[in-house]
């Protein structure tokens, strides 16, 4: 019998870094990866499911990683879940405040699948 | 012979009882002695059996004594047996071990290489999709642009273009730094006006590509040409990198080697798309090219 599938919710509105992303989780066992344009596409996504982990980029039109953050901690449904955030190098300020929002970690571009990986693991209690 | 009846004479003399008291007496004394002999005797007897009882009883237990001895010599031998075949057991097991975690380095190393392999190939993929996933000029740039930020880590950067007669390359597209501010670079005139320049000249002329080595200190960190089958068109430079990206990788020179030979070509079919404002050949025409 295998373990119950973990759900990830990627948010990040350029196409390429979503690839990439998806790339590297596909690697995770058990790990079912919904993808989101922007942090309103995000929110349609969560409202549409349970997700045991987020991954969302800071800067994105419409919505950004920050409010998905802020409006994620205040969803009875979600507030739990554990949200890593992406940042650039130059985005310390966006990093403190996502984390004050209640996001669990953090990576910055250029993102490293074998990071991306680890993190999920660490975030998901996944061994091996 | 009248001596001893002399003699025997005066024995006569003496009464019969009194010769009977004497034998008696004498009998007595002798009997006394006898007994009194024989009671010492059992005497010496009983304490020379006690004695040798007591001999028995010490030879007895020097005996046990001997032989427990002899059960503990061959208990310790039998331990000494087992020791050294336990000695020799932990010399195979450490060996074993040793052997072990030879092979689990051995694995890990290859683990890491797969790991690494992978990654360059995931890069790889996503670069040669999104690269071609457009023929809108500007997306191509965006996409180029994009990827030398996300995958390799590139702060600022700038795409050129030869001009018609090759005299030239032209900034068509940067990031990271003005384009306004990034200025053409003469070619063949052998007299770059500035490190940067030399470089880029260089890379161009050669078609080598100049990928710093180790921790990335000068710039520009990369020149890698442009090339459309054995024709260079241009250049895509990268002046330097982000702060956490210390120098390039193995998949950074497989992801510059994959630009500097499709880049290109897609460049210049995005403008030939995107000039003739997405309008596809006629079937005809793309055989009469070929026939």
């Amino acid at each position: 019998m295998s373990a119950p599938p973990y759900s990830c919710l990627v948010v990040e509105d350029s196409p390429m870094m979503r690839q990439l992303l998806v790339l590297a989780l596909s690697r995770v066992k058990n790990l079912r990866v919904t993808e989101a344009d922007d942090g309103v596409d995000g929110l349609r996504k969560l409202a549409g499911g349970k997700f045991d982990i987020i991954i969302t980029d800071i800067n994105m039109p419409i919505m950004d990683g920050l409010k998905l953050v802020k409006r994620v901690r205040t969803d009875p449904t979600h507030k739990d879940v554990p949200i890593i955030i992406i940042t650039t190098e130059g985005s310390s300020e966006d990093r403190k405040r996502a984390l004050e929002l209640g996001a669990n970690a953090y990576i910055t571009k250029p993102i490293q699948a074998p990071q991306v990986i680890a993190k999920v693991k660490e975030l998901l209690k996944i061994e091996g | 012979m009248s001596e001893k009846k002399g003699r025997g004479s005066r024995k006569s003399d003496r009464p019969a009882a009194a010769v009977a008291a004497e034998l008696k007496e004498k009998r007595d004394a002798f009997l006394q002695s006898f007994f009194k002999r024989g009671a010492e005797l059992s005497d010496e007897l009983m304490e020379e059996n006690r004695r040798l009882r007591e001999q028995m009883g010490r030879i007895e237990a020097e005996n046990t004594e001997l032989k427990t001895q002899l059960a503990s010599d061959r208990a310790i031998r039998d331990l000494l047996k087992k020791i050294d075949h336990l000695e020799r057991e932990k010399s195979r097991l450490l060996s074993t071990v040793s052997e072990q975690e030879e092979i689990t380095g051995q694995i890990s190393g290859r683990f890491a290489q797969v790991e690494s392999d992978l990654e360059s190939f995931a890069n790889l993929y996503v670069a040669s999709f999104q690269l071609h996933l457009s023929l809108r000029l500007r997306t191509v740039l965006r996409h180029i642009k994009e990827l030398l930020q996300q995958l390799v880590g590139a702060r600022s950067l700038a795409i050129y273009f030869a001009d018609e007669d090759g005299r030239r390359l032209v900034p068509i597209a940067s990031e990271g730094v003005e384009l306004a501010s990034v200025a053409p670079v003469l070619l063949h005139d052998g007299a770059a006006g500035d490190p940067v320049s030399a470089v880029i000249e260089r890379t161009f002329l050669t078609a080598v590509p100049h990928i710093t080595d180790g921790p990335v200190a000068s710039v520009p960190a990369a020149c890698i040409p442009l090339q459309i089958e054995e024709r260079t068109v241009g250049a895509i430079v990268v002046f330097d990198l982000l702060a956490q990206k210390a120098q390039f990788v193995t998949v950074d020179r497989e992801l510059f080697k994959l630009l500097g030979a499709h880049a290109g070509a897609t460049l210049v079919a995005a403008y030939l798309y995107t000039s003739g404002d997405g309008r596809l050949p006629a079937p005809e025409a793309l055989r009469s090219l070929v026939g």
